[in-house]
């Protein structure tokens, strides 16, 4: 049966190469434009994490979906298992953990997380100076 | 083997160590954006970052409880819900993370014009 050997168009499986592929390019595209308004590390962060999980998403999770890449696996003593297999393998972990931890650090910067809350005192008191007429006429 | 690629093998536990703070480090910043801003595209995002946490969580540590017993235990409907549910939550904790991003830079964009 050919439908055995190929995936539907609308399946999940079919569907699913392609979603990852458009995350992974709109993860970078986002990235790159939340980079513009920030800070220098900040925007190094955020760019750095989000080159790590485009190329991660958009390129490797599909290959690995399509059946390019092998799935790495301790247990399985394939003669492919020693080379390529676990060279794609560290290069998925490295891309997508280092990814998500740059990505992660450079959206904290940019929330300010580690910063003190007295920076931020200023405009939360000019706020509730705006707010308050507002209030009482209401 | 290469010594180099052994050791990362062998501590693969560390990149994923490495992967999970990443992520709370996530979802941390969406939840004091939201907090701070008050746009449902950080809330958003925090729910994403919480259900790739949940996932990949899971993926780390399934070997290390996962076993025949175990899958005998919770019956068919539990080994269908370990099998479907992971990759149900990569893909919407993906989506949710995407997706609160765009709408916090446009929310940004907006604010500052």
């Amino acid at each position: 049966m050919n439908s055995a050997c190929f995936p539907p168009l609308a399946s999940v499986e079919a569907v699913r190469p392609v979603f990852l592929i458009v995350m992974g390019v709109f993860i970078l595209l986002v990235g790159w434009r939340l980079a513009q308004t920030s800070g220098k590390w900040t925007a190094r962060m955020l760019m750095a994490g989000a080159l790590l999980l485009g190329f991660g998403y958009a390129l490797l999770m599909p290959m690995y979906e399509a059946g390019v890449l092998l799935q790495y696996s301790p247990k399985a003593h394939s003669p492919l298992s020693a080379g390529s297999v676990l060279g794609w393998h560290i290069v998925k972990l490295m891309a997508m953990n280092t990814g998500w931890f740059l990505f992660g650090t450079g959206v904290a910067m940019h929330a300010n997380i580690l910063g003190s809350p007295s920076a931020r005192a200023p405009r939360v008191g000019a706020e509730e100076t705006i707010l308050s007429p507002h209030e009482s006429a209401a | 083997m290469n010594p180099l690629l052994e050791t990362i093998i062998n501590k693969g536990l560390l990149f994923d160590a490495a992967g999970v703070i990443g992520l709370g480090l996530l979802g941390l910043g969406a939840l004091r954006l939201a907090r701070q801003h008050q746009s449902w595209g950080s809330t958003m995002m925090a729910a994403g970052a919480i259900a790739l946490l949940l996932a990949r969580l899971y993926i780390v540590s399934s070997p290390f409880f996962i076993n025949d017993d175990f899958l005998l235990k919770i019956g068919p409907v539990g080994v269908s819900l370990t099998m479907g549910l992971p990759p149900l939550l990569l893909t919407l904790g993906l989506a949710g993370i995407v997706w609160g991003l765009w709408s916090h830079e446009r929310w940004l964009r907006v604010e500052r014009r």
